[in-house]
């Protein structure tokens, strides 16, 4: 089975003399089709970084990125748009709606903006399964964080992505509402086989995760399967990580 | 506090930027019309002060009394006067208007800006003008001429010069004494030509008698002061004239002269108000959003113990430093343009009068600094106001501040909207006095209560648009985009109504008029206009001898004639009356198929008249009523006989030929040439203008020559109209392009989104565009169901008073408006679109 994206020998590199700054020193990474993969590491580990690289926000400057069989390094900004559309989902921190668009309304952009028809059921399961099926007609003003963000996730599995990227999901939640939509992540990759990456900086919820992947200093250091939040809080101290703040 | 919004200030320079530019433009506009005139009123004062360097004190008549006589000097007076102890020299001024000199070589006119004519006894007291070659006219048939004139005719001294003179009625030849110079070696003042006659001899033309004189202008001896000279001249004033001195006679000459540019400067400052009115809504839409913008770090200030007061004036001094840097380069601007005007104006009317430099008076820069501060404080004011009501939590957390409902704006647009239309309707439905007066305050009530009404409105005219542009996912986010904030949308739309309302307006009675004249000219039997000149007022000096009329009675196929005497110098039971025409009424009849009311029309007998229907109304007169009519200086009691129907071509008192006789000369003003069937109207045209050359200024042509003429008259008006609305409508272009650059500031974490979850750069492009072609079109339609509706109810009040007959849409402009306003919102579009589309979508997500 091939991977659902996959990072070889990624570098990435800001600035340039005094101001240069390394984010990612070499990094290969493959996410696996159908697995729920957590990225972890402190502040300035990278993790955000590879995830935009992966996702196709951010060039590399060296190495190469693939999604499916597609390859992303390369492609022009038209490229690039034409890939997003049509194989990723994205969930942000700060849940990122369309204020003006109905919940159902923001769920169905991304495939209004490819101007595919949405397939009914699939749609259905995945509002029934976010738990927003009474709450469509209402604009994101009028719904609370985690209600705006199971809207956001709703979105991402709308268009049976390749690969949903998730940037801190929890990071502006609640702890209730944290869990919520983190085993709403998890059932969609047990019951549907959806492919998540997810960047963290939280044990439990990385802990919600197939495999765990650490970043230090632009590398990847270590990893995990089947985590718990004790092993991964283990792993980290044992690693000397310090989780940093949310970025 | 201040150091904080200075600084803020300089962060948002490019967010104002815009806004400076609108008060630039505005103020632009002003100061440009002030240092226009005040530059060409300094150039004419150069040139009357070189005319009047020599006098000390002149004499001149008071206001022309009401009974329109002529008040003159006669010789004795003047020797009286010039015994004034003090006097050195004295002149008696004669001198005569509507002079034209002839070409020699073509037989044309010659066409100068004017002709002063004048009699002289062979010196010139005050050193004028000197004699060059030849010698002075010592004989009714000899005329001495400037320099310039010579050329200008292309006549030299010993030649013959063929020249009009209103009261001879007929061309006459003179023979060209000598010819005389100004002082430096000058061929004349300022291009005019000069003629000259015998002293006695002009006096009897202009006067109808020997040794009167206009006016006398006296020079002083040394050491006697011009005030001095004028009191003692005083002592010895004849009734009915007054003493000036010499720089009190500069300064009313160049008044004079200066206001016939004053119209100038009171329509590009009524367009510069315009102007400063539609960038009140650009910069209360940029303090608006900045405001909002900054609402985070406002309530920071207020958290850390900044007063309302403190926040307030924050914003203030940031909108005075915006009106005043705006101002500053404005009047630049004005400066410059006005200057280029002026220079453009003159010598465009061949004025060769040196320029006095480029005038900046203290009150063009006031003004400029009182108009670009007041018209930025008041937009800022609101905004300003919402900044202190920040409540200071706001700095912790996103505070939701839902949108203010638009019921308390919608009644009082309502307030507004219902009474200007019931006030519009009423003058229309019923005859009311002051009628023209409440058609306007309605109309203005109408245009306020729309533009009250415009957020409401909003809502369901955007969303009906954005069927027909919204196309794609693109532009249904576009569309939402429009309503999201129906205040900001329609403030910005606004501006761009004002522009529109007043376009469509202007064009919709323009071609109401041209449609209803065309319409009512047809139906007449006349086939050639004969038209006097427009450079004097008509009063029976300019124009045709009649008996020029006899001779287009005898042309093939000429049926009938008519010569019309006008005179603007009259009064119609007690009132000044500006428009008596005296004429064959039974001709009149016959020729503009005048309709009988009441009484009789046909040949009148002397001293009996005849008015329309409305005048008649208007007066309250009756057939049979006895009116005193003034024509010059005589009142006669007229007797009115008929009334008939007005018609947009005839209104007005028509009185017995006889009249003529009280004209203040005999010269017919207009003609009318009626022909058979089959005539070649462009023979017989030619023909009349052949007749016709004797007489300065007349002009010939055939109807359908005078009603394209007509239409050229009107479509120059409202190209200038539009032309100078273009500054509104450019300032209108830049508030879209403003709103969208800084809505866009405010969705850039949505742009980020839409571009992360595939929407492409093209798409953004047309999302924008979608949204700021909306927010035009918007303001467009609004502009033309105000204007279009204004115009039409204005057309129906002519229609009322039979000034025109039918009131004609046009569609054509109407179209062109639309399809403009389309181009202004993609004009307005590119540059946010672009912005949009070059965002950095990680950044853009990630924006605070």
């Amino acid at each position: 089975m091939s991977a659902a994206a996959r990072a070889v020998d990624v570098w990435k590199v800001y600035g340039v003399g005094e101001a240069q700054v390394i984010a990612l020193r070499g990094v290969s990474l493959e996410v696996e089709r159908g697995k729920f993969t957590a990225i972890m590491g402190p502040s300035g580990s990278g993790k955000s970084t590879l995830m935009h690289c992966l996702a196709g926000l951010d060039s590399v400057t060296r190495g190469q990125v693939m999604i499916g069989e597609a390859m992303v390094t390369g492609l022009s900004d038209a490229g690039l748009t034409k890939l997003r559309r049509e194989k990723v989902g994205f969930i942000f921190q700060q849940f990122n709606l369309l204020p003006t668009l109905t919940a159902e309304e923001n769920i169905l952009l991304p495939l209004a903006i490819a101007g595919r028809k949405p397939d009914q059921e699939w749609y259905q399961t995945v509002i029934n399964t976010v738990g927003l099926a009474d709450r469509l007609s209402h604009r994101p003003s009028q719904l609370s964080g985690g209600q705006q963000q199971r809207v956001a996730c709703a979105r991402a599995l709308a268009s049976r992505p390749e690969v949903i990227f998730a940037d801190e999901p929890t990071g502006n939640l609640d702890s209730r509402s944290g869990a919520d939509i983190l085993s709403f992540l998890r059932r969609s990759v047990s019951e549907y086989g959806q492919t998540i990456v997810m960047v963290t900086h939280d044990a439990n919820a990385a802990s919600y995760a197939d495999r765990v992947v650490f970043l230090g200093d632009g590398r990847i250091v270590d990893e995990l399967h089947s985590p718990t939040a004790e092993a991964v809080l283990d792993k980290i101290k044992s690693l000397d990580l310090t989780v940093g703040a949310p970025e | 506090m201040i150091k904080a919004s200075l600084r803020g200030l300089l962060q948002r320079k490019l967010r104002l930027a815009l806004a400076v530019i609108a008060i630039v433009l505005s103020v632009g506009f002003l100061s440009g019309s002030m240092v226009l005139s005040d530059t060409l009123n300094a150039r004419f004062a150069g040139l009357f002060a070189t005319i009047n360097e020599n006098v000390a004190v002149q004499v001149q008549p008071t206001k022309e009394s009401d009974n329109g006589e002529r008040v003159l000097l006669s010789a004795a007076e003047l020797e009286k006067m010039s015994k004034v102890d003090g006097v050195d020299k004295a002149s008696g001024e004669v001198s005569g208007q509507g002079v034209v000199p002839f070409q020699s070589d073509t037989g044309d006119e010659v066409t100068t800006q004017t002709t002063i004519a004048a009699g002289t006894d062979g010196r010139d007291p005050l050193g004028l003008v000197e004699l060059r070659e030849g010698d002075w006219p010592h004989s009714a048939d000899e005329v001495a001429i400037s320099a310039n004139t010579a050329k200008l005719a292309k006549v030299k001294r010993g030649e013959q010069l063929k020249i009009f003179v209103p009261q001879l009625g007929e061309p006459k030849n003179y023979r060209v004494s000598g010819i005389v110079g100004y002082s430096g070696g000058r061929d004349s003042l300022a291009g005019e030509a000069l003629i000259l006659f015998e002293l006695g001899h002009a006096q009897e033309m202009f006067y109808g008698k020997r040794d009167v004189f206009a006016n006398a202008s006296f020079s002083a001896k040394d050491g006697v002061t011009h005030e001095e000279l004028k009191k003692r001249i005083e002592a010895q004033l004849p009734a009915g004239f007054k003493a000036l001195t010499g720089e009190e006679v500069t300064e009313q000459q160049s008044n004079v002269l200066g206001d016939q540019f004053s119209v100038f400067q009171i329509i590009l400052t009524a367009f510069a108000i315009i102007a400063a009115f539609v960038g009140i809504f650009l910069i209360y839409n940029t303090f608006n959003i900045i405001v909002a913008q900054r609402s985070r770090e406002l309530a920071l200030l207020r958290a850390m113990g900044a007063g309302w007061g403190q926040v307030v004036g924050s914003v203030m001094l940031e909108a005075l430093i915006v009106g005043g840097v705006g101002a500053t380069l404005g009047l630049a601007l004005g400066a410059g343009v006005g200057a280029l005007v002026e220079r453009m104006l003159t010598s465009g009317i061949g004025l060769g009068i040196e320029s006095a430099g480029i005038v900046l008076s203290p009150w063009a820069v006031l003004w400029s600094y009182a108009m670009g501060i007041l018209v930025t404080v008041i937009a800022a004011f609101v905004p300003a106001i919402k900044a202190s009501s920040v409540p200071p939590v706001a700095a912790m957390r996103e505070v939701v501040r839902p949108d203010k409902s638009l019921v308390g704006l919608t009644i009082t647009g309502s307030c507004f909207l219902v009474p200007g239309l019931a006030l519009v309707a009423l003058p229309l439905l019923a005859s009311v006095p002051q009628s023209t007066l409440i058609l306007a305050a309605g109309l203005g009530l109408v245009f306020i209560g729309v533009m009250l009404l415009s957020p409401m409105l909003a809502k369901p005219v955007v969303r009906l648009l954005g069927y027909l542009v919204g196309w794609g996912q693109a532009g249904k986010l576009g569309v939402r985009n429009s309503l999201r904030n129906p205040r900001r949308t329609a403030v910005t739309a606004i501006s761009l109504m004002i522009g529109v309302t007043l376009i469509s307006a202007a064009a919709t009675v323009t071609e109401s008029f041209k449609t209803s004249l065309e319409n009512d000219i047809g139906r007449y039997d006349v086939a050639i206009i004969v038209l006097g000149p427009n450079t004097a007022p008509p009063d029976g000096r300019t124009g045709y001898n009649p008996t020029a009329m006899d001779k287009v009675s005898q042309l093939p196929g000429v049926t009938d004639v008519a010569s019309w005497h006008i005179t603007l110098n009259g009064a119609l039971g007690g009132q000044p009356y500006p428009g008596l025409a005296a004429t064959d009424v039974a001709v009149a009849q016959r020729m503009w198929k005048m309709e009988t009311i009441e009484g009789r029309l046909g040949k009148l007998s002397p001293n009996e008249f005849v008015i329309d229907d409305n005048l008649a109304k208007d007066r309250g007169w009756k057939v049979g009523e006895k009116v005193k009519v003034r024509i010059e200086a005589v009142e006669r009691d007229y007797t009115l006989v008929g009334i008939y129907k007005a018609t947009p071509t005839v209104s007005g008192p028509l009185l017995a030929e006889a009249a003529v006789d009280d004209f203040a000369g005999g010269l017919a003003y207009q003609g009318f040439v009626s022909v058979s069937q089959g005539t070649d109207v462009a023979a017989t045209v030619a023909s009349v203008d052949k007749i016709m050359s004797d007489y300065p200024g007349v002009t010939v042509g055939d109807m359908s020559a005078f009603l394209k003429q007509f239409n050229q008259i009107f479509d120059f008006l409202l190209r200038a109209i539009t032309f100078l609305l273009g500054v509104a409508l450019i300032i209108a272009l830049l508030g879209i392009l403003n709103t969208l650059l800084l809505s866009i500031v405010e969705r850039t974490r949505e742009l980020g989104l839409v571009r992360a979850i595939g929407l492409s750069r093209g798409a953004v492009v047309r999302m924008v565009g979608v949204e700021s072609i909306l927010i035009a079109v918007f303001g467009c339609l609004l502009g033309l169901v105000v204007g279009v509706g204004s115009g039409a109810a204005l057309s129906q009040a002519l229609i009322e008073a039979d000034f025109m007959t039918t009131i004609v849409l046009p569609w054509t402009n109407l179209i062109a408006y639309v399809v403009t306003a389309i181009l202004f919102g993609v004009f307005a579009a590119v540059v946010p679109a672009l912005r949009a589309a070059f965002l950095n979508v990680l950044d853009a997500i990630a924006y605070e």
